[in-house]
């Protein structure tokens, strides 16, 4: 069942809703979240995932970091 | 005969005590609004400007013949359609967003005729209530019939009959504001903030904004609605009077509650407008120029009349007029098709212009507008190539003000998530959830857009979302004013140019 989270890309105008899997890496989520703000923000190779003001190792599983539905999470240049 | 003079205070003036029933019956605090006290601390209400009824009546019958003149003069079509095609799309926004929010006025204020607690303020309530149905009928009569020019004129009477998410944020005001409201704070939030802070001025701006642009029918309309607002405002300024009197810290509460509400919508409303719907060598001023000189500056005075303090939150607000319309407007055309009305891009020119006007977050901003530029580069023009350059993903919004979440800058988005009796809500900013936590059971159970898709009551396919909840269609949904077809555009892709 897809996870329903609060995205925020750093440089983009907008928080969007990205659908996550819980067995998908944060590296895999903050690709999809940049995928979905491409039209606005330039794709960066290097980034970092935050949740909780903490920076998240990005092999860690969704399920792993603890991501629950609604939950914000970031994604800064890294 | 008795003389005006004589006979107007007596008309204006006509309380009695009951005898078979209390007055907190006649006026119960849950509908009259607090604090309730009885109508000894209200006797003394006056407004400033006086006026019987036959008087009124020649007045509005004046100023509506004016309209009608300009409108047969200069409103045919045919006059519309020598209009600048963005602002052209600016009166598509004011087209919806204003007629059936002035009939919630009349709501209000007849809530105001029958639950104010003076008959002076009673009676003024009920020259207020006309003056709403004159701004709900000036606005129909005027726009509608562009229908026949532009099929998005349709949102005229169709807006606020929808689930469009701008219609559910602006009803989610509105009703607060007017229609769900008691007696107090609506003449407080509607006469003494809504008017006095915001329209009253605004419409002068508008005014002058829509002479630039040579569009003289919708400044005289909007001068016309503003002489009638200018007179009405005046009731919330004894009834905060007195509330400031009797009960200050919940005085100080209204005001900042309300300011903060409006702020948000009228930012949206006018900031795009300005900045972004007019074209360049029309703008006589920047959104934020207009409100550090119009609605700040006055807000302060009626502030200090009232020995209230600034709000709480008046550094951040100050922040916001640098970026956050800027921040709604490239998320809004990004996500254009969910709304009725068209966009344009700026273009070098009009961006060399914001950001002489606005120097602190541009950059951010810029960087946007390029990289929406690069795709329509990218893409090519043309309206089969729209949706190339368009979001997908469904963007998200503020819980309170139901707003997409754009507060703060790009660089740092100041949404918030919160848990509220074991439900998670988010808030695109700290005024909003402090709103909300001060009267949780009154926004607790408002769902907005995301939540309907969460929970199947609203379409999560765009295309479904747009037709199905938006009632949009191909003919109304908005698009990109030129489809991307911009010289400067062209210019850029020929490495010769």
């Amino acid at each position: 069942m897809p996870i329903p989270l609060y995205g925020f890309l750093q440089g983009d105008t907008v928080g969007l809703l990205i659908l996550a899997e819980e067995a998908e890496t944060l590296q895999a989520l903050a690709r999809k979240l940049q995928d979905a703000a491409s039209l606005r923000v330039e794709r960066r190779d290097h980034v970092q995932v935050v949740y909780n003001d903490k920076t998240m190792d990005p092999t860690m599983t969704v399920a792993q970091a603890g991501l629950q539905a609604l939950d914000r999470f970031d994604v800064l240049s890294g | 005969m008795l003389s005006r003079e004589e006979w107007l205070p007596l008309a204006r003036k006509l309380d009695w005590d009951y005898s078979y029933v209390r007055e907190d019956e006649v006026f119960p605090e849950v509908i009259s609004g607090r604090p309730w006290l009885p109508h000894s601390e209200w006797k003394d209400w006056e407004e400033s400007f006086k006026t019987s009824y036959r008087e009124y009546v020649d007045n509005q019958y004046e100023k509506d013949m004016a309209v009608q003149a300009v409108h047969d003069a200069v409103g045919r079509i045919e006059n519309v359609q020598k209009l600048a095609l963005p602002w052209l799309n600016s009166l598509k926004v004011h087209a919806a967003a204003l007629p059936l929010a002035e009939f919630t006025g009349v709501i209000g204020n007849l809530r105001g005729a029958r639950f104010g607690r003076d008959s002076a303020w009673r009676t003024m309530a009920t020259f207020g209530a006309l003056d709403e149905y004159r701004h709900t009928q000036i606005p129909l009569l005027l726009f509608h019939p562009l229908l026949r020019l532009d099929s998005q004129f349709d949102w005229a009477h169709k807006f606020y009959h929808t689930n469009n998410w701008f219609a559910v944020a602006a009803r989610h005001f509105f009703d607060e504001l007017t229609v769900g409201q008691n007696a107090i704070e609506f003449h407080i939030a509607t006469n003494v903030v809504l008017e006095t802070g915001f329209t009253n001025l605004q419409f002068v701006g508008l005014a002058s904004l829509a002479r630039e642009s040579s569009d003289h029918m919708f400044e005289r309309m909007v001068t016309s609605i503003q002489t009638d607002e200018a007179r009405h405002a005046q009731i919330g300024h004894p009834v905060l009077a007195t509330v400031m009197k009797h009960d200050p810290k919940y005085a100080q509460y209204l005001v900042d509650k309300w300011f903060w509400r409006n702020w948000r919508l009228f930012s949206i409303l006018t900031g795009l407008s300005i900045d972004y719907l007019t074209a360049l060598d029309q703008r006589p001023y920047s959104f934020k120029e207009f409100m550090e000189e119009w609605i700040i500056d006055q807000f302060l005075r009626t502030l200090d009349e009232f020995g209230l303090e600034k709000p709480w939150y008046w550094n951040l607000l100050l922040d916001e007029l640098d970026i956050y319309h800027h921040m709604i407007y490239a998320s809004a055309y990004s996500y254009r098709a969910t709304l009725w009305f068209n966009f344009v891009i700026p273009g070098p020119a009009e961006r060399k212009w914001l950001r002489q006007k606005y120097p602190k977050y541009w950059d951010d901003m810029d960087a946007v507008w390029e990289q929406i530029s690069e795709r329509w580069r990218t893409v090519g023009p043309g309206p089969a190539n729209e949706f190339a350059v368009h979001g997908t993903a469904l963007p998200t919004f503020c819980d309170l003000c139901q707003l997409p979440l754009s507060a703060g800058t790009p660089r740092k988005n100041t949404a918030r998530v919160f848990v509220h009796d074991g439900r998670k809500y988010i808030f695109c900013s700290e005024p909003c959830q402090w709103i909300f936590l001060h009267e949780p059971e009154r926004y607790a159970n408002h769902k907005d857009i995301v939540k309907r898709v969460l929970s199947g009551e609203a379409p999560a396919q765009l295309p479904n979302l747009l037709t199905e909840y938006f009632n949009l269609t191909p003919d109304t949904w908005g698009k990109d004013v030129h489809n991307g077809d911009y010289e400067w555009l062209r210019a850029r892709k020929d490495p010769a140019a």
